[in-house]
């Protein structure tokens, strides 16, 4: 919660390290919930139809490049 | 952190060979205008061309007419497609209403609508150059910038025409160059009105083209990233003032608002679209995006991410929706506008050699071991950077080979007509959803155009026609928006038993039909009961004249 306060205060700046992070939990977020329609919607046919391959490489770099960003601590992004 | 320079000014070493090396440079650079300008030149020469022709010259230019007379009438176009006229929109308002004060002086006429396209595009070009030399200090390459927009193949194609999508991308434009610096303004009053400025803009580019989300997308991460607290503020006021038109729009159509420009717009993906059209894209531009996507990464890993950036990635991302039905080419507009910008911010930095690279462990791998190459690297951008926009320039080689002037520059770069009516065009249909547009109209393409409306001035009652011009031009209603209507049907949200029954009941003198966009309900009751009766070639599309057979 402090977190989340310290966030949102005025000044604050969003880091390197931590766009990183969200890219990469945003991009595996999406990669789940892309595969997620296949799992839920049993009576889709066709398996992963290309929009969704799109989007799952789409979401695959994001959570790529996300990682590399991790190492650059708290340099502002 | 230390920060090293990646490369560095070469005024410092002021000998003989780098005498040569700035000589070479300006003369590259001469050439590199000369070519831009040149298509400057041929951008105006086709808007002018196009401002002069009377009748539709892209597919569906007429419907923007017929949006725009609606608003100077006060009335909104989107309508219940299920009744006649069967006529609704399916694009937002902003652009239309920019038009409508035109309608009451001039009264119908396409040449105010492609105007404001064709200025729209030199003011995204001046937003271009500004952002570019604000950053650079550099006007030479500002100007590149700048040109290099005007020069693109889909620009030119789509410049001065009778649609939204420049608008849209000049708005887009303005709202970054606005937000950009927002945060280097010292007083907290003119902070806010800058913020204020830019995201209005970019509610007008989502006012003008639904496109724009992705635009509105960036610059919420880009200020995020700068100040999450200033992000949500920020972002519910935009919501708010956002949804409340989206809402009011809704409530005066009776739900038509939604239906027509939300729900009738999930079309069927094609990847083969999607694909052919990226790589278009960069076989056009690539002199350009490979040295953005560069500045991109540079921002990411060494500096900060600029508005620009962002945008310019979101631009890149937006061009999978070209796969949809009904999108093209067109989809990458947004994108190069971002990329002209980027590029020529690399490249003024890259000449100034103020692109510092701190000490950080991507640059221990990717830069360090480069660093002696420093020098090198600045004396190749003073050669490599007017390259860049020579090759961007033979990429996108387009000109008429026909008329004065230039025929004899076609036949000096040995190059012969590939497109309708004598023009060359580097750009061409690898894929679906390519606009095949950029050539110039002629007399006999006007004479064409009056010969078919006065065939339907001529006709008895009411006429179905694929395109507007000829029914306004002979003082006739405009019966439904033929793509609209396939949208709809599509998504199956439209019932064609009225506008069937009447075709049945041959209610209509004449159909003109030139792509047949119709619902396939209604072309095959156009198949049953018209016949043709004469086919009429305008702008290098067959226009085909059918009169009720006989019962």
């Amino acid at each position: 919660m402090s977190r989340i306060r310290k966030i949102v205060s005025p000044g604050f700046t969003i880091s390197k390290r931590l766009l990183g992070l969200l890219m990469l939990l945003g991009g595996v977020g999406a990669l789940l919930a892309i595969l997620a329609i296949d799992l839920l919607d049993a009576g889709r046919q066709g398996g992963i139809g290309p929009a969704q391959q799109i989007a799952l490489g789409a979401a695959a770099l994001i959570a790529l490049v996300g990682v590399t960003l991790l190492p650059l601590g708290e340099a502002p992004a | 952190m230390t920060e090293l320079p990646l490369s560095r000014p070469l005024s410092a070493s002021p000998v003989r060979s780098d005498a040569l090396l700035y000589t070479a440079s300006r003369i590259l650079t001469i050439v590199a205008l000369a070519i831009l300008m040149g298509y400057g030149v041929v951008y105006i020469a086709y808007a002018a061309n196009l401002i002069a022709f009377p009748f539709d010259y892209d597919q569906g230019e007429g419907f923007e007419l017929v949006d725009t007379l609606l608003f100077s009438q006060g009335e909104l176009p989107y309508k219940d497609t299920d009744v006649y006229p069967f006529y609704s929109s399916n694009y937002p308002p902003l652009f239309h209403v920019m038009a409508a004060p035109f309608v009451p002086v001039f009264g119908t006429g396409y040449w105010y609508g492609r105007l404001l396209g064709f200025l729209g595009t030199l003011v995204t070009a001046g937003a271009i150059a500004l952002a570019v030399y604000r950053e650079g200090r550099r006007p030479t390459i500002a100007l590149l910038a700048a040109l290099a927009f005007l020069a693109s193949n889909t620009v030119y194609h789509i410049g001065p025409l009778f649609r939204q999508h420049m608008t849209m991308v000049m708005f887009e434009t303005l709202a970054v160059v606005v937000l950009a610096h927002m945060d280097a303004i010292p007083s907290l009053r003119r902070r806010r009105w800058g913020l204020f400025a830019g995201l209005s803009l970019v509610l007008a580019a989502g006012y003008t083209k639904q496109l724009a989300l992705t635009t509105a997308l960036a610059v919420f991460a880009f200020l995020f990233i700068r100040s999450p607290r200033r992000a949500i503020i920020s972002g519910v006021l935009f919501g708010l003032a956002g949804g409340a038109i989206f809402l009011w729009l809704n409530i005066a159509t009776d739900g038509q608002w939604w239906l027509q420009t939300i729900s009738a717009n999930v079309n069927e993906f094609i990847p083969s679209q999607t694909w052919g059209l990226y790589r278009l894209w960069f076989a056009l531009h690539g002199f350009l995006i490979v040295p953005a996507l560069m500045y991109a990464l540079y921002e990411l890993y060494f500096s900060r991410l600029s508005i620009y950036t962002i945008w310019t990635i979101a631009g890149i991302g937006v061009g999978v929706l070209s796969g949809k039905w009904g999108a093209g080419d067109s989809y990458f507009a947004t994108s190069i506008a971002g990329i002209c910008l980027l590029s020529g911010i690399f490249f003024a930095r890259l000449l100034n050699g103020d692109l510092a690279v701190p000490r950080n462990p991507i640059a221990r791998f990717t830069i360090d071991p480069l660093r002696r190459a420093a020098p090198i690297v600045a004396a190749g951008s003073l050669l490599l950077v007017p390259l860049c926009y020579i090759g961007y320039g033979r990429a996108v080689l387009h000109l008429p080979t026909e008329g004065a002037g230039f025929a004899v520059i076609a036949d000096l770069l040995g190059i012969e007509a590939n497109a309708r009516n004598g023009f060359y065009d580097s750009a061409g249909r690898i894929a679906g959803g390519y606009a095949d547009i950029g050539h110039f109209t002629t007399q006999a393409d006007i004479d064409a155009g009056w010969r078919i409306v006065e065939r339907v001035r001529a006709a008895p009652g009411d006429v179905l026609s694929e395109e507007a011009a000829f029914n306004l031009l002979a003082d006739k209603p405009v019966i439904g928006n033929p793509t609209q209507l396939l949208n709809l049907a599509n998504n199956g949200l439209w019932d064609p038993t009225a506008l069937v029954a009447l075709i049945e009941a041959r209610q209509f003198g004449l159909i003109v039909l030139r792509a047949q966009f119709y619902p396939p309900d209604v072309l095959q009751a156009i198949a049953a009961h018209y016949g043709q009766d004469e086919v009429i070639a305008m702008n290098g599309f067959n226009y085909l004249l059918l009169v009720p057979k006989s019962e």
